[in-house]
Protein backbone atom coordinates (compact mmCIF):
# COMPACT_ATOMS: atom_id res chain seq x y z
CA UNK A 1 0.00 0.00 0.00
CA UNK A 2 2.79 2.38 0.86
CA UNK A 3 4.08 2.05 -2.70
CA UNK A 4 0.72 3.19 -4.05
CA UNK A 5 0.65 6.34 -1.94
CA UNK A 6 4.20 7.18 -2.90
CA UNK A 7 3.21 7.33 -6.53
CA UNK A 8 0.46 9.88 -5.82
CA UNK A 9 -2.86 10.23 -7.58
CA UNK A 10 -3.00 9.32 -11.27
CA UNK A 11 -2.88 12.39 -13.54
CA UNK A 12 -5.70 12.47 -16.13
CA UNK A 13 -4.33 13.94 -19.33
CA UNK A 14 -5.94 14.27 -22.73
CA UNK A 15 -3.94 14.51 -25.90
CA UNK A 16 -5.00 17.81 -27.42
CA UNK A 17 -2.92 17.55 -30.57
CA UNK A 18 -5.54 15.96 -32.88
CA UNK A 19 -8.21 18.39 -31.71
CA UNK A 20 -5.99 21.39 -32.40
CA UNK A 21 -5.09 19.92 -35.80
CA UNK A 22 -8.74 19.51 -36.76
CA UNK A 23 -9.68 22.96 -35.43
CA UNK A 24 -6.93 24.64 -37.42
CA UNK A 25 -7.99 22.77 -40.54
CA UNK A 26 -11.56 24.02 -40.05
CA UNK A 27 -10.36 27.58 -39.57
CA UNK A 28 -8.23 27.45 -42.71
CA UNK A 29 -11.22 26.04 -44.62
CA UNK A 30 -13.55 28.81 -43.46
CA UNK A 31 -10.97 31.54 -44.09
CA UNK A 32 -10.41 30.32 -47.65
CA UNK A 33 -14.14 29.88 -48.36
CA UNK A 34 -15.00 33.32 -47.03
CA UNK A 35 -12.21 34.90 -49.10
CA UNK A 36 -13.41 33.18 -52.28
CA UNK A 37 -16.97 34.20 -51.50
CA UNK A 38 -15.86 37.80 -50.85
CA UNK A 39 -14.18 37.99 -54.25
CA UNK A 40 -17.36 36.90 -56.01
CA UNK A 41 -19.91 38.47 -53.73
CA UNK A 42 -19.29 42.15 -53.46
CA UNK A 43 -21.31 43.77 -50.73
CA UNK A 44 -24.43 44.90 -52.64
CA UNK A 45 -28.00 45.46 -51.49
CA UNK A 46 -29.65 42.98 -53.84
CA UNK A 47 -33.37 43.21 -54.69
CA UNK A 48 -35.68 41.43 -52.25
CA UNK A 49 -38.92 40.60 -54.08
CA UNK A 50 -41.85 39.40 -52.03
CA UNK A 51 -42.60 35.66 -52.23
CA UNK A 52 -39.63 34.98 -54.49
CA UNK A 53 -39.86 32.05 -56.90
CA UNK A 54 -36.09 31.84 -57.03
CA UNK A 55 -33.88 28.81 -56.52
CA UNK A 56 -30.61 27.97 -54.81
CA UNK A 57 -27.40 28.44 -56.73
CA UNK A 58 -26.44 25.15 -58.39
CA UNK A 59 -23.06 23.46 -58.62
CA UNK A 60 -22.58 24.34 -62.28
CA UNK A 61 -19.46 26.27 -63.35
CA UNK A 62 -20.15 29.95 -63.05
CA UNK A 63 -18.76 33.41 -63.49
CA UNK A 64 -20.04 36.35 -61.48
CA UNK A 65 -20.59 39.87 -62.83
CA UNK A 66 -21.05 42.45 -60.09
CA UNK A 67 -22.48 45.77 -61.24
CA UNK A 68 -20.90 48.30 -58.92
CA UNK A 69 -23.44 51.04 -58.22
CA UNK A 70 -22.53 54.53 -59.29
CA UNK A 71 -24.17 57.90 -58.76
CA UNK A 72 -27.69 58.55 -60.05
CA UNK A 73 -28.55 54.89 -60.51
CA UNK A 74 -25.80 54.22 -63.06
CA UNK A 75 -22.91 51.79 -62.92
CA UNK A 76 -19.48 52.76 -61.63
CA UNK A 77 -17.89 49.59 -63.02
CA UNK A 78 -18.61 46.03 -64.07
CA UNK A 79 -16.59 43.53 -62.10
CA UNK A 80 -15.97 40.08 -63.52
CA UNK A 81 -14.13 38.00 -60.92
CA UNK A 82 -11.37 40.26 -59.64
CA UNK A 83 -11.17 42.50 -62.71
CA UNK A 84 -13.10 45.73 -63.07
CA UNK A 85 -14.26 47.13 -66.41
CA UNK A 86 -15.36 50.67 -67.12
CA UNK A 87 -19.04 51.08 -68.01
CA UNK A 88 -18.27 52.32 -71.53
CA UNK A 89 -17.99 50.65 -74.92
CA UNK A 90 -14.28 49.81 -74.52
CA UNK A 91 -14.77 48.38 -71.04
CA UNK A 92 -17.71 46.25 -72.12
CA UNK A 93 -15.78 45.02 -75.14
CA UNK A 94 -12.90 43.94 -72.89
CA UNK A 95 -15.36 42.13 -70.61
CA UNK A 96 -16.97 40.37 -73.59
CA UNK A 97 -13.49 39.15 -74.65
CA UNK A 98 -12.73 37.82 -71.19
CA UNK A 99 -16.12 36.11 -70.90
CA UNK A 100 -15.76 34.60 -74.38
CA UNK A 101 -12.49 32.99 -73.21
CA UNK A 102 -14.30 31.48 -70.27
CA UNK A 103 -17.08 30.20 -72.56
CA UNK A 104 -14.47 28.59 -74.83
CA UNK A 105 -13.00 26.77 -71.83
CA UNK A 106 -16.38 25.94 -70.34
CA UNK A 107 -19.46 26.06 -72.59
CA UNK A 108 -21.73 25.13 -69.64
CA UNK A 109 -20.84 28.37 -67.91
CA UNK A 110 -23.63 30.14 -65.99
CA UNK A 111 -23.13 33.85 -65.47
CA UNK A 112 -24.51 35.23 -62.23
CA UNK A 113 -25.53 38.86 -62.44
CA UNK A 114 -25.51 40.79 -59.17
CA UNK A 115 -26.80 44.35 -59.06
CA UNK A 116 -27.86 46.74 -56.34
CA UNK A 117 -31.63 47.19 -56.05
CA UNK A 118 -31.25 50.94 -56.75
CA UNK A 119 -29.30 50.47 -59.98
CA UNK A 120 -31.30 51.50 -63.04
CA UNK A 121 -31.97 49.19 -65.95
CA UNK A 122 -29.89 51.33 -68.34
CA UNK A 123 -26.80 50.09 -66.44
CA UNK A 124 -27.90 46.46 -66.33
CA UNK A 125 -29.03 45.87 -69.92
CA UNK A 126 -25.46 46.33 -71.32
CA UNK A 127 -24.15 43.62 -68.98
CA UNK A 128 -26.85 41.20 -70.16
CA UNK A 129 -26.04 41.98 -73.78
CA UNK A 130 -22.34 41.44 -73.04
CA UNK A 131 -23.06 37.92 -71.79
CA UNK A 132 -25.07 37.17 -74.91
CA UNK A 133 -22.33 38.54 -77.17
CA UNK A 134 -19.65 36.58 -75.33
CA UNK A 135 -21.51 33.28 -75.81
CA UNK A 136 -21.84 34.02 -79.54
CA UNK A 137 -18.22 35.10 -79.88
CA UNK A 138 -16.83 32.02 -78.15
CA UNK A 139 -17.25 30.12 -81.41
CA UNK A 140 -18.69 27.09 -79.65
CA UNK A 141 -22.11 25.90 -80.74
CA UNK A 142 -22.85 24.45 -77.31
CA UNK A 143 -22.16 27.70 -75.46
CA UNK A 144 -25.47 29.25 -74.40
CA UNK A 145 -25.94 32.55 -72.63
CA UNK A 146 -27.31 31.24 -69.34
CA UNK A 147 -27.87 33.95 -66.81
CA UNK A 148 -28.54 33.75 -63.09
CA UNK A 149 -30.15 36.87 -61.65
CA UNK A 150 -29.21 37.17 -58.01
CA UNK A 151 -31.66 38.32 -55.35
CA UNK A 152 -31.68 38.21 -51.58
CA UNK A 153 -34.38 36.02 -50.12
CA UNK A 154 -35.93 37.87 -47.23
CA UNK A 155 -36.54 35.19 -44.60
CA UNK A 156 -38.62 37.56 -42.49
CA UNK A 157 -41.20 37.89 -45.27
CA UNK A 158 -40.97 41.34 -46.77
CA UNK A 159 -39.63 44.60 -45.43
CA UNK A 160 -36.52 44.67 -47.59
CA UNK A 161 -34.31 47.55 -48.51
CA UNK A 162 -36.05 50.92 -48.83
CA UNK B 1 35.35 -0.35 -24.70
CA UNK B 2 35.60 0.56 -21.06
CA UNK B 3 35.61 4.03 -19.53
CA UNK B 4 37.03 2.86 -16.26
CA UNK B 5 40.55 3.98 -15.44
CA UNK B 6 42.92 2.81 -12.77
CA UNK B 7 43.76 5.10 -9.86
CA UNK B 8 47.47 5.09 -10.65
CA UNK B 9 49.02 7.71 -12.93
CA UNK B 10 50.52 6.33 -16.09
CA UNK B 11 54.18 5.87 -16.54
CA UNK B 12 54.69 9.16 -18.44
CA UNK B 13 53.30 11.20 -15.53
CA UNK B 14 50.48 12.78 -17.64
CA UNK B 15 47.17 13.51 -15.95
CA UNK B 16 44.22 11.51 -17.18
CA UNK B 17 40.96 13.36 -17.90
CA UNK B 18 38.11 11.20 -16.76
CA UNK B 19 35.30 10.84 -19.24
CA UNK B 20 31.76 10.72 -17.81
CA UNK B 21 29.73 8.27 -19.85
CA UNK B 22 26.35 9.35 -21.33
CA UNK B 23 24.50 6.70 -19.45
CA UNK B 24 25.32 8.50 -16.24
CA UNK B 25 24.11 11.86 -17.61
CA UNK B 26 20.79 10.36 -18.74
CA UNK B 27 20.01 9.21 -15.27
CA UNK B 28 19.73 12.75 -13.92
CA UNK B 29 16.21 14.26 -13.72
CA UNK B 30 15.74 16.81 -16.49
CA UNK B 31 13.50 19.89 -16.17
CA UNK B 32 10.15 19.11 -17.90
CA UNK B 33 9.11 21.52 -20.67
CA UNK B 34 5.37 21.97 -20.96
CA UNK B 35 3.26 24.29 -23.12
CA UNK B 36 0.05 25.74 -21.77
CA UNK B 37 -2.27 25.37 -24.73
CA UNK B 38 -5.41 26.71 -23.04
CA UNK B 39 -5.07 30.29 -24.28
CA UNK B 40 -4.35 29.13 -27.81
CA UNK B 41 -7.37 26.83 -27.84
CA UNK B 42 -9.53 29.70 -26.59
CA UNK B 43 -8.45 31.93 -29.46
CA UNK B 44 -8.77 29.14 -32.00
CA UNK B 45 -12.33 28.36 -30.92
CA UNK B 46 -13.24 32.04 -31.00
CA UNK B 47 -11.98 32.24 -34.60
CA UNK B 48 -13.87 29.09 -35.51
CA UNK B 49 -17.13 30.38 -34.06
CA UNK B 50 -16.62 33.74 -35.82
CA UNK B 51 -16.18 32.14 -39.24
CA UNK B 52 -19.10 29.78 -38.73
CA UNK B 53 -21.40 32.68 -37.85
CA UNK B 54 -20.06 34.98 -40.58
CA UNK B 55 -20.59 32.29 -43.21
CA UNK B 56 -24.18 31.73 -42.14
CA UNK B 57 -25.04 35.40 -42.68
CA UNK B 58 -24.60 35.05 -46.43
CA UNK B 59 -26.89 32.09 -46.98
CA UNK B 60 -29.97 34.02 -48.19
CA UNK B 61 -28.81 34.69 -51.74
CA UNK B 62 -30.73 32.92 -54.50
CA UNK B 63 -31.04 33.20 -58.27
CA UNK B 64 -33.52 33.18 -61.14
CA UNK B 65 -32.50 31.25 -64.23
CA UNK B 66 -32.72 33.16 -67.49
CA UNK B 67 -31.57 31.95 -70.92
CA UNK B 68 -30.72 34.85 -73.18
CA UNK B 69 -31.18 34.60 -76.95
CA UNK B 70 -27.89 34.53 -78.80
CA UNK B 71 -27.12 37.75 -80.58
CA UNK B 72 -26.04 37.33 -84.14
CA UNK B 73 -26.79 33.62 -84.22
CA UNK B 74 -28.89 32.38 -87.10
CA UNK B 75 -32.31 31.14 -86.01
CA UNK B 76 -33.95 28.44 -88.03
CA UNK B 77 -37.67 29.10 -88.21
CA UNK B 78 -40.10 26.24 -87.81
CA UNK B 79 -42.75 26.64 -90.57
CA UNK B 80 -45.34 24.78 -88.48
CA UNK B 81 -44.82 26.86 -85.38
CA UNK B 82 -47.64 29.31 -84.73
CA UNK B 83 -46.46 32.82 -84.21
CA UNK B 84 -47.01 33.60 -80.54
CA UNK B 85 -46.83 37.30 -79.95
CA UNK B 86 -45.10 37.84 -76.62
CA UNK B 87 -46.80 39.44 -73.68
CA UNK B 88 -44.93 42.63 -72.91
CA UNK B 89 -44.94 43.86 -69.31
CA UNK B 90 -43.82 47.47 -69.00
CA UNK B 91 -42.33 48.57 -65.67
CA UNK B 92 -41.60 52.17 -64.72
CA UNK B 93 -40.20 53.40 -61.42
CA UNK B 94 -42.05 56.46 -60.17
CA UNK B 95 -40.03 57.05 -57.03
CA UNK B 96 -37.21 55.83 -54.89
CA UNK B 97 -39.24 53.60 -52.59
CA UNK B 98 -39.95 49.92 -52.84
CA UNK B 99 -43.62 50.38 -53.73
CA UNK B 100 -43.26 53.28 -56.16
CA UNK B 101 -43.65 51.74 -59.61
CA UNK B 102 -46.18 51.50 -62.41
CA UNK B 103 -46.97 48.43 -64.48
CA UNK B 104 -48.77 48.22 -67.81
CA UNK B 105 -49.68 45.55 -70.32
CA UNK B 106 -50.59 45.87 -73.96
CA UNK B 107 -54.23 46.31 -74.95
CA UNK B 108 -56.73 44.74 -74.29
CA UNK B 109 -55.33 43.53 -70.99
CA UNK B 110 -56.04 45.45 -67.80
CA UNK B 111 -53.35 47.42 -66.03
CA UNK B 112 -52.10 45.60 -62.94
CA UNK B 113 -51.84 47.81 -59.87
CA UNK B 114 -49.09 45.79 -58.21
CA UNK B 115 -46.77 42.83 -58.70
CA UNK B 116 -49.33 40.73 -56.85
CA UNK B 117 -52.02 41.82 -59.34
CA UNK B 118 -49.73 40.90 -62.21
CA UNK B 119 -49.11 37.50 -60.65
CA UNK B 120 -52.87 36.81 -60.30
CA UNK B 121 -53.53 38.00 -63.87
CA UNK B 122 -50.84 35.71 -65.29
CA UNK B 123 -51.89 32.79 -63.14
CA UNK B 124 -55.58 33.04 -64.07
CA UNK B 125 -54.86 33.24 -67.78
CA UNK B 126 -52.47 30.33 -67.90
CA UNK B 127 -53.60 27.32 -69.88
CA UNK B 128 -52.90 24.21 -67.84
CA UNK B 129 -53.20 20.63 -69.15
CA UNK B 130 -56.24 19.80 -66.96
CA UNK B 131 -58.27 22.95 -67.55
CA UNK B 132 -60.01 23.91 -70.77
CA UNK B 133 -59.69 27.68 -70.45
CA UNK B 134 -56.68 29.91 -70.30
CA UNK B 135 -54.98 32.13 -72.80
CA UNK B 136 -51.28 31.56 -72.38
CA UNK B 137 -49.34 28.31 -72.27
CA UNK B 138 -46.67 28.04 -69.56
CA UNK B 139 -43.98 28.59 -72.22
CA UNK B 140 -45.70 31.64 -73.70
CA UNK B 141 -43.03 34.31 -74.20
CA UNK B 142 -43.19 37.09 -71.63
CA UNK B 143 -40.95 40.11 -72.04
CA UNK B 144 -40.26 42.28 -69.03
CA UNK B 145 -39.75 45.73 -70.49
CA UNK B 146 -38.33 48.18 -67.96
CA UNK B 147 -37.63 51.77 -68.97
CA UNK B 148 -33.94 52.80 -68.84
CA UNK B 149 -34.62 54.59 -65.54
CA UNK B 150 -36.43 51.68 -63.90
CA UNK B 151 -34.79 50.52 -60.71
CA UNK B 152 -33.53 46.94 -60.72
CA UNK B 153 -35.72 45.96 -57.76
CA UNK B 154 -38.86 46.92 -59.71
CA UNK B 155 -37.72 45.07 -62.83
CA UNK B 156 -37.02 42.02 -60.68
CA UNK B 157 -40.41 42.38 -58.99
CA UNK B 158 -42.15 42.03 -62.37
CA UNK B 159 -39.87 39.13 -63.31
CA UNK B 160 -40.68 37.42 -60.02
CA UNK B 161 -44.45 37.80 -60.59
CA UNK B 162 -44.16 35.92 -63.90
CA UNK B 163 -41.84 33.30 -62.38
CA UNK B 164 -44.23 32.78 -59.46
CA UNK B 165 -47.05 32.15 -61.96
CA UNK B 166 -44.88 29.32 -63.36
CA UNK B 167 -44.10 30.79 -66.76
CA UNK B 168 -40.90 29.40 -68.19
CA UNK B 169 -40.09 31.70 -71.11
CA UNK B 170 -39.42 35.05 -69.47
CA UNK B 171 -36.84 37.48 -70.82
CA UNK B 172 -35.90 41.13 -70.49
CA UNK B 173 -36.14 43.63 -73.31
CA UNK B 174 -32.75 44.56 -74.75
CA UNK B 175 -32.45 48.23 -74.25
CA UNK B 176 -35.46 49.17 -72.21
CA UNK B 177 -38.44 51.07 -73.54
CA UNK B 178 -38.18 54.81 -73.59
Amino acid sequence: MSQVFKRGSAAVESNLTPMIDVTFLLIIFFVLVSRIVDIERVDLALPQPEDPASMKVGDEPRAVINIMPGPDGGAEAYRLGTRSYAPDEAGLEAMVGRLAEQYRANPDLHVTLRADHRTEYRAIAPAMQAVSRAASRSGRDDALARLNLAIMRDERGGGGAP
Amino acid sequence: MSHETSGRPPAGGQEIIHHVPRRVKRGRPRPRLSLNATAMIDVVFLLLVYFLVATNFRMGEEVYRLDLPERGAAVEADPFQLDESPLRVRVISTGEQRGTYRLSLEEPFPTPASFDDLFHFLQQRQRTPGSGGGLFTPDHPIIIDPSPQTRWEHAMGAFNAAARARYTNITFSEGGSG
